[in-house]
């Protein structure tokens, strides 16, 4: 399956951008020839009959795992290798945060089913959800700014993954943390709600099951039958949305790390797409076809390990 | 005479809703002794189930509880959930309806019972507690309790989980044990398991028990002293030989009249209680009962009765300002309800061979492949859900198949109704052999003379489709012109005993029994010869239940119906059927005239069957010898060589070495006088 999204995405790549376009305007005018001389070591030429190019690269795939190289002739492993772990950087802290936070409060909220606590949580999780995380971004950024000179030292960096120079473990740390706090605050303000909500209402059929009623006339009080009973039959869906978004850790967030300046694999999609690089394009799809594969995999396992029902036979 | 275990004292509980304050408790007052019983008896929306879960404290935080309820001398009301669950599950423990869902799924039965232990005794071994687990499942008769222990509940059957619940209540030696509706999601011979354990239960701890129970003949089974409840109040409440042998309440009267009795053959109607029961919002001062009571003055009118004592005996009370004239259900020498006429047929007087059948089943027969694998399906082997089924139903008869869940009964029917075309056998409608049947024309022209109606009435009916629309659907699918189809939705409607101008409602706003009566009037709407019914009345309750069985029985007379009728009521089957089959495992293993099956059992399946059905009568039910069957249905892909019943035949037991090694080899064939009463056991 993978294989096929990726050779199709190369095809439909190639339908739609043309890497010559990168230098025809250039001043000075390049020559047919300085342009076919530049593209084709690169297998960018679309002088080359398409089923030979994708011969080539296809086959660079399949034996050297060679994924070819942009416009520039950067290699697009390296990148991929490279920002990958960026992403990394930047997803794991907010998607472990938004996580945590959604389950908490979705178990919270459940538990004072139409009170103040769960009225106020919900309000404010319909709003959270509906900010755009371009509006959420700009506006920590401008709070941050706001901060940083009220305080008059700049505690939170607004672009970038780190600053250069830094070396040392701690400073490193603590660098890392200054552009990491605001991406992943935008990141998980708009995120959570999504699992505060469905945490919520699976917690809610749960509660009002049979076999919680049943464990507290074994006189475990509310609270504990919610906890122990009915949260982790609840968890069961929820953990297997969690699973399916693990590997999206990887992919990347497109807009925030744009915004931010992350070099990042949401970043490296608009990149290339940008500058017509083809092979970029179909490295990033088949990526993120792969990730899904892996998600689906994770969830399916998580299931299995939460779920006694379905390890039988 | 010692303090009671529990006393209920001027009990209310209400619930707001939108319809303003729903008053679903008024005013209770019981005690329970230490090793009795007490049955509160009621329909649903009595009030029983949530008087129970105001003893345990388990109700919703929007309800509001007043009066008293005291445990051991101790007041439980007002108490906080932390003080409660003190209580919980260890004075008091609590048996739930279904056992399906009572178990939490992700945890093994050893965990829930491990925790029982373990939340009230915080220094027991984690040890100890598994040990003591293990000796509770073997207590509760669950085979091999040592492997079992570390099963999860969607491995055991349901009277296995009811098992494992009734373990959990037992865990801490409670003093007071409420079982609600404890046996109703279970089959009948599972249910005199659940009924015999209960009672060792009570009798190992020396608990007081409450049991809720709708069926009256539980209540005869197991009660020492009854409460009948209606529209959240007590209505009668005595012991409960007095409250069989002498009911003053004309409530409690009509509950015991609208139930059909396994153990006698007499076909007069059953007395069903007209109306619904009351919505308990905004209830005027008034007896609830006047609207659906047969001897209503204008005295009930004014002013809600108290429970009184009657005929001088403190013990029994009635909530009736008539109830001195009232004597063992009969009032100025006649019966409270006034028997319903039934028609009778015509064709009853033509012998059976000389009139025609309408459906002809032979050697049916339903097999299911057994898959297994994830990629390729490989065909590992095969379940019988039927196995070389035959009988016929002849005009004006009411053919009814027994057996329980699992024994392939409605199978039978579907296969029916899909005019399945048998391998090496045959299934003929009027006549018509669906072998014949090909095309859509054909097909639809049978299916007129062929039609259902489900258990569920809630399920069965479309709920945006209204009334008239659900009984119009046949008679435009059959292509009725329109013209006509007006005038014969309001005489469908007429007939079930529904007012035809009401048909423009939606099912939702009518009650259970009169969705019920709309699904006979779909299947009625074409003219059939045969109408297949699956557990017509299972979901009702008894006083609604009566009159639906009336209906059917007069609409078989009017209309000269024939039907194949479905349930697992041995009751009901006894009351409106002709012929019985009961069933096993896919096969008749008895079948013939129904009183010479009732009342003169062959097969001991069949006996066991009925003898295990609790009968309405305590004096009765007392002398009667419940055979209860060890174990559970054997699953249906276990390759079975001799006789299905083999593993649970208490005849089996009783025989020699030869006897059994037919049975383990042989399968038994009907045999016995053909067409009057056959049986399929080898030493019968």
């Amino acid at each position: 399956m993978v294989v096929a999204v990726t050779n199709l995405t190369y095809f439909l790549a190639w339908a739609y951008l043309d890497p010559r376009s990168n230098y025809v305007g250039r001043r000075p005018p390049l020559s047919e020839q300085q342009i076919v001389n530049l593209l084709e070591p690169r297998n960018l030429d679309d002088g080359t009959p398409l089923l030979v190019r994708w011969w080539n690269w296809f086959s660079g795939v399949l034996f050297r795992w060679d994924w070819g190289v942009s416009p520039t002739g950067q290699s697009v492993n390296d990148q991929v290798a490279y920002r990958m772990w960026i992403s990394a950087e930047l997803m794991l802290g907010a998607t472990i945060l938004l996580t945590l936070i959604g389950i908490a409060l979705g178990v919270y909220s459940a538990s004072r089913q139409y009170r103040v606590g769960d009225r106020v949580a919900q309000g404010t999780s319909i709003i959270t959800m509906n900010i755009p995380i371009v509006v959420a971004a700009l506006g920590l950024v401008l709070l941050a700014i706001a901060f940083n000179g009220a305080v008059g030292t700049t505690v939170f960096y607004v672009t970038g993954a780190s600053s250069p120079g830094v070396s040392g473990f701690f400073p490193t740390l603590v660098d890392t943390i200054q552009h990491l706090t605001l991406p992943t605050l935008a990141l998980v303000i708009v995120g959570y709600a999504q699992y505060h909500f469905l945490q919520r209402s699976l917690l809610l059929d749960n509660i009002k099951s049979d076999y919680v009623r049943m464990a507290r006339a074994k006189g475990l009080t509310k609270q504990q039958a919610i906890r122990k009973h009915a949260l982790r039959t609840s968890l069961i869906p929820v953990t297997t949305q969690v699973a399916f978004s693990i590997p999206g850790i990887f992919t990347g967030a497109v807009l925030t790390e744009s915004i931010f300046a992350w070099k990042g694999m949401g970043q490296y999609f608009i990149e290339t797409i940008s500058k017509n690089d083809i092979n970029g394009v179909v490295a990033v799809a088949a990526f993120g076809a792969v990730m899904t594969a892996i998600g689906a995999i994770l969830a399916d396992i998580a299931v299995v390990v939460l779920d006694p029902r379905v390890r039988v036979s | 005479m010692t303090t009671p275990v529990l006393s209920v004292r001027d009990l209310t509980v209400s619930f707001p809703s939108e319809a303003g304050r729903v008053d679903a408790v008024r005013g209770v007052s019981f005690d329970v002794a230490a090793g009795r019983t007490l049955g509160i008896v009621g329909e649903s929306g009595s009030g029983k189930s949530v008087t129970s879960l105001a003893v345990m404290g388990l109700l919703d935080e929007n309800a509001r509880v007043g009066g008293s309820v005291r445990f051991e001398g101790e007041e439980l009301l007002g108490k906080s959930d932390v003080q409660m669950s003190k209580i919980r599950g260890n004075g008091i423990a609590m048996i739930f309806q279904d056992p399906l869902t009572s178990l939490t799924p992700v945890f093994t039965v050893g965990d829930q019972i491990v925790e029982a232990l373990t939340v009230h005794n915080p220094r027991m071994s984690r040890r100890a507690a598994w040990s003591r687990a293990v000796e509770l499942l073997k207590l509760v008769g669950i085979p091999r309790p040592e492997d079992r222990v570390k099963s999860f509940p969607h491995e055991f059957s349901g009277g296995m989980r009811q098992r494992v619940v009734i373990a959990i209540a037992m865990a801490n030696n409670p003093r007071l044990i409420i079982a609600d509706e404890p046996t109703t999601a279970l089959d009948v011979t599972i249910q005199a398991q659940i009924l015999d354990l209960i009672k060792t239960a009570q009798r190992e701890t020396g608990a007081a028990v409450m049991m809720i129970t709708h069926d009256m003949g539980v209540v005869a089974n197991i009660a020492d002293d009854v409460v009948v409840m209606y529209a959240g109040r007590p209505i009668e409440q005595a012991p409960v030989d007095t409250l069989f042998a002498d009911t003053r309440m004309p409530y409690s009267i009509g509950l015991l009249g609208a139930i059909p009795r396994v153990d006698t053959s007499e076909k007069q109607p059953l007395v069903p209680i007209k109306g619904t029961p009351p919505l308990l919002v905004d209830l005027p001062d008034a007896c609830p009962f006047a609207a659906r009571c047969p001897i209503v003055t204008d005295a009930c009118r004014t002013a809600e009765p108290e429970l009184v004592a009657v005929g001088g005996d403190d013990r029994h009370r009635a909530a009736c300002i008539r109830a001195e004239e009232i004597r063992a259900g009969r009032i100025d020498g006649g019966p409270v309800y006034p028997l319903p006429e039934i028609p009778t047929s015509t064709l009853e007087s033509v012998p059976r061979d000389l009139r025609n059948p309408t459906l002809e089943v032979e050697n049916l027969s339903k097999s299911f492949p057994l898959l297994k694998g994830s990629f390729r399906k490989k065909k590992v082997g095969e379940v019988h859900a039927v196995k070389g089924v035959s009988f016929d139903v002849r005009e004006g008869e009411t053919m009814a198949i027994v057996g329980e869940s699992g024994s392939g009964k409605t199978t039978t029917l579907l296969q029916i109704m899909d005019f399945a075309t048998q391998d090496d056998g045959d299934i003929r409608i009027v006549g018509t052999s669906v072998a014949d049947v090909k095309g859509g024309r054909a097909e639809r022209q049978l299916r007129r003379d062929v039609q259902i109606v489900f258990q569920d009435p809630v399920g069965s009916l479309d709920p945006r489709m209204t009334v008239f629309d659900v009984i119009a659907e046949p008679l435009r699918t059959v292509g009725t012109p329109s013209a006509q189809v007006g005038p014969r939705v309001d005489e469908l409607m007429g007939l079930v005993g529904l007012d035809p101008s009401h048909s423009d409602r939606f099912p939702a706003a009518f009650s259970g029994g009169q969705r019920q009566r709309i699904g006979i009037a779909r299947a009625l709407a074409t003219n059939p010869k045969l109408v297949v019914l699956d557990e017509p009345v299972s979901a009702l309750d008894v006083s609604v239940q009566a009159g639906v069985i009336n209906l059917l029985d007069e609409l078989k007379v009017r209309l000269g119906l024939s039907y194949l009728f479905v349930a697992h009521d041995l009751s009901v089957v006894r009351h409106i059927a002709d012929r019985v089959a009961v069933m096993y495992l896919g096969s008749f293993v008895e079948h013939g005239e129904v009183d010479a099956v009732f009342d003169d059992p062959q097969h001991p399946y069949t006996q066991a069957l009925l003898s295990a059905i609790p009968v309405p009568d305590p004096v009765a039910e007392r002398t009667r010898e419940h055979i209860v069957l060890t174990g559970d249905l054997p699953s249906p892909t276990d390759s079975i060589q001799g006789c299905a019943f083999v593993s649970r035949c208490p005849l089996y037991q009783t025989l020699d070495d030869a006897e059994r090694a037919v049975c383990d080899t042989k399968v038994p064939a009907l045999s016995g006088r053909t067409g009057v009463h056959v049986n399929a056991c080898h030493h019968r």
